[in-house]
């Protein structure tokens, strides 16, 4: 009896132990893989899909790096810095008086498809962009005029003079240029949208081979690339939603590098792991505690001061982020205005404040609990302060939400942002412009918008630098917003990575064509 | 069994209908604006009024749900907010996963479930019972936690994530399940690849119902077995193994049968847990995806086929309960 009962158990057991038993040969040639070193695969992870590979469309950061590894655009930013580097385009010329741009394009230059890259080819993609008109096409719709006076040389013009223009086509969601024969070949009747969901072909070190939304995307190096070869043969980007599941395959060696959200509590524990690494790089990300000035109590002034000394910023970015995040000097991150112009400091109080009440406040949380954990220090201090406060997590589109009804949003918001190039242009007029995408909780002040369009059509760049530092020392005394830290961008790598290269304005992402082994 | 079938049918249908109406209202007391998540930040005011005009979300909410309802009688279950694809075509690509994944788990349970209840209700199978009871009582969460920490990461012996090796390439069609379509054509690496990665998010959510179908098997089985009709087999002399499969089981089969029904449709619910952490590309993790963009059409486009499959179970059972055991269907 015993006997026949145990059959099924038997199949179980079995399939288990065969299974298992194969688990041995396929170790042992991940193993070898890795030791062949250039000519191997890179494995990186996402914690989710990214929106789309179409780099006319894409606007997150999830994604950042398979667009940069796929397209280049005209210029690019240095490793580590602001500074706007060739990328397509060898120079340029600006004329005086900021209208028109004059680059100059790369020779030699083939797409992923054979294609040859010309002037044309910059001309259909950036029209491309402005027929698409999604997200980033407000980048190129200043745009007067396209002229191709030769297959080398591309002039735009502008209708007004833009301050961010350069920042723009170095920016990560800037123009991208696509094979003109893909957009052709692939038309459809939305200038080859469908396509390129699940395609790419631009001219840059890797091509996109495979695209399986919700599993990987494959990646591979493209041998006509016109400047140094990519070091991995192939990158291999898994699906994987779960940081501990991610920890355990960086741990295993299945995985290369966790590109972002590490847990910053954990780091102590990689650390003492002699095979992994962890790097941490300048970025534009920002920590901000949004206040709505438009209802009580913080449409008061003394509340809103009084809320900045409250939570005790500066040992608050301390116990949150330790070495990975210093308390924020200005309304605008390192690197991107002079930290002077608009400087921030809000003293420490452990004063009752009078007249404290209940207020609401929500955050969005991230896989890293940084902004949990920040939410929750915020909370107990403000409660000591004397106010009652109610904590409640939310989703970005949710966030969105509070501008349509500011009466009824919540009194505080905590959110970490980063803008999308490295000028003062894109950073204010989102964060504090009356209009702004990423004024959430609807900050408004009229000199503010006069002193934003002044900086962005001054031609001179000192002068714009003032208008935007006036415009943040404006936002600063109004404490409409409060920066708390500067976060750095952190990532936990296998230790044997070489020609490890970031860019503070392209977040969550390295150079994957420098990387080796 | 025709007029079953029939009832069923029309319960499904009512029941799809009232699963769109909850999601439908939920959906608008959630103060939540995707539109603006899905322009930008830098999109002006009068771009966001034009994406939304263009989506239908500025017209009033029942026209928005006669529209919707409209259009997924037709199969369009409009675009998804955040891959910016056609619902259909998401889930077509995201079911089969699932599918693949709930098919393993059920065989499993059924397995061990089966093997648990007919062990104990002879008054054996006390380890089985022992390491099934002691897995089954763990989180979902915490079980995939242990096995990755143990049969991944610890032994090496199985795969941490994903439906199969990046080294191999799906097999092309035509279920999309990875094992059945590599048996036919004849891709054993790829067969035994898939069932590696299957094994261990199969088992997490096999457990449970493997338990559930146990102790109910157990129970039903010792009932039939004190009965009249097993003592005459057994005074006729008849072998223990055919008293047991062809009198004891088939009678014994309806409560657990009602109860597999129920657990399948429960086992759906596990996915969502269980594909996050093992990277599994599913249903699941296409929920949670949805859920964080506030991506209607994607929730409804789960809600709905999630709805059917559970009540295509169920009605799957029923008619599972009328083959087993004839008495039924004079009733």
């Amino acid at each position: 009896m015993r006997r026949l009962a145990s059959v099924p158990v038997a199949i179980v057991v079995t399939c288990l132990l065969t299974l298992a038993a194969c688990s041995s040969s396929s170790t042992k040639t991940s193993a070898t893989a890795a030791k062949t070193g250039n000519t191997g695969t890179l494995h990186l992870a996402y914690l989710a899909d990214m929106s789309t590979p179409d780099p006319d469309v894409f606007y997150d950061i999830e994604g950042n790096t398979v667009i940069l590894s796929a397209y280049e655009g005209l210029v690019k930013y240095a490793p580590d810095s602001t500074k706007i580097v060739p990328a397509l385009a060898t120079s340029w010329d600006i004329s005086p008086d900021k209208l028109t741009y004059t680059f100059h394009l790369r020779h030699g230059v083939t797409f992923h498809d054979g294609t040859p890259f010309n002037a044309d080819a910059v001309k259909t993609s950036f029209q491309r962009r402005l027929d698409v008109n999604s997200a980033p096409a407000y980048m190129l719709q200043p745009v007067a005029n396209m002229a191709t006076p030769d297959p080398n040389t591309i002039v735009l013009t502008l209708k007004h003079p833009v301050g961010p223009f350069m920042d723009y086509m170095a920016s990560s969601w800037g123009p991208k240029i696509i094979s003109p024969k893909a957009l052709a070949d692939n038309a459809g009747t939305d200038h080859a949208q469908t396509w390129l969901k699940t395609n790419a072909d631009g001219t840059g070190p890797f091509k996109l081979t495979a695209f399986n939304r919700g599993q990987n995307y494959e990646l591979a190096r493209f041998d006509g690339y016109w400047g140094d070869k990519a070091k991995f043969a192939n990158v291999d980007i898994r699906i994987v939603p779960d940081m501990g599941t991610q920890r355990l395959q960086l741990q295993s060696g299945d995985l290369d590098v966790i590109l972002h959200s590490f847990p910053v509590a954990e780091i102590p524990s990689v650390q003492s792991n002699s095979s992994l690494a962890v790097k941490d790089f300048s970025s534009y990300l920002q920590s901000l505690l949004y206040l709505n000035t438009n209802k009580a109590p913080f449409s008061d002034l003394a509340m809103r001061k009084a809320v900045a000394g409250a939570i005790q910023r500066d040992s608050l970015v301390q116990e949150v982020y330790g070495k990975y995040g210093t308390p924020a000097a200005s309304s605008y991150a390192p690197g991107i205005l002079d930290q002077s112009l608009a400087p921030v400091s809000y003293p420490p109080s452990t004063a009752k404040v009078p007249g404290a009440g209940p207020i609401t406040f929500v955050y969005t949380a991230d896989e890293s609990g940084v902004q949990r954990r920040m939410a929750e220090l915020i909370q107990q201090r403000l409660n000591a302060a004397g106010f009652t406060t109610t904590l409640k997590e939310v989703q970005n589109p949710q966030v969105y939400d509070y501008v349509n009804d500011l009466k009824n949003a919540p009194d505080m918001l905590l959110m970490t942002n980063t803008p999308d190039a490295a000028h003062p242009d894109t950073w204010s007029r989102i964060l504090w412009g009356s209009t702004g995408g990423l004024n959430f909780l609807g900050y408004k002040n009229p000199q503010v918008d006069a002193l934003l369009d002044q900086g962005q059509m001054a031609t001179d760049k000192a002068a714009a630098d003032q208008a935007y530092g006036q415009a943040g020392k404006l936002l600063n005394d109004d404490y409409g917003i409060l920066f708390l830290a500067n976060a750095r961008d952190v990532m936990v790598m296998r230790k044997d990575l070489t020609g490890v290269q970031h860019v503070p304005n392209y977040p969550w992402a390295l150079n994957l064509g420098a990387l080796g082994r | 069994m025709g007029k079953l079938i029939a009832e069923r049918l029309v319960a499904l249908v009512g029941i799809l209908f009232a699963l769109l109406i909850i999601v439908f209202l939920l959906e608008s007391v959630i103060p939540a604006d995707p539109v603006r998540a899905m322009v930008g930040a830098s999109a002006t005011r009068e771009a966001v009024a034009v994406k939304r005009h263009e989506l239908g979300l500025d017209k009033p909410l029942p026209q928005q749900f006669t529209a919707f309802v409209s259009r997924a009688v037709r199969g369009d279950l409009s675009l998804s907010l955040h891959t910016r694809r056609p619902v259909r075509d998401d889930l077509a690509a995201f079911l089969p996963a699932t599918l693949e994944l709930a098919l393993a788990a059920t065989v499993l349970a059924v397995l061990l479930g089966g093997a648990l209840g007919i062990l104990t209700a002879r008054g054996g199978g006390t380890p089985l019972r022992l390491l099934l009871v002691s897995g089954a009582s763990v989180p979902g969460f915490l079980l995939a936690i242990l096995f990755l920490l143990l049969f991944y990461s610890g032994l090496h012996w199985l795969p941490g994530s994903g439906r199969l090796s990046s080294s191999l390439t799906p097999p092309s069609g035509p279920t999309g399940l990875y094992v059945v379509d590599g048996l036919l054509h004849g891709q054993l690496n790829v067969v035994v690849d898939a069932g590696r990665h299957l094994l261990l998010p199969a088992l997490c959510l096999a457990l449970a119902p493997a338990v559930a179908l146990g102790r109910v098997l157990r129970s039903s089985l010792q009932t039939v077995l004190r009965q009249d009709h097993i003592r005459t087999a057994r005074a006729k002399a008849l072998g223990e193994r055919r008293i047991l499969f062809r009198h004891a089981l088939r009678s014994a089969l309806n409560a657990p049968l009602t109860m597999m029904g129920l657990q399948v449709g429960m086992l759906l619910a596990g996915v969502v847990v269980i594909e996050t952490a093992f990277a599994w590309p599913g249903i699941g993790l296409y929920t949670v995806q949805s859920i964080a963009s506030t991506d209607f059409p994607a929730v409804a486009g789960v809600t709905l086929v999630l709805g059917a499959f559970y009540v295509a179970v169920n009605a799957l059972v029923d008619v599972g309960q009328l083959a087993a055991d004839p008495r039924l269907r004079t009733a």
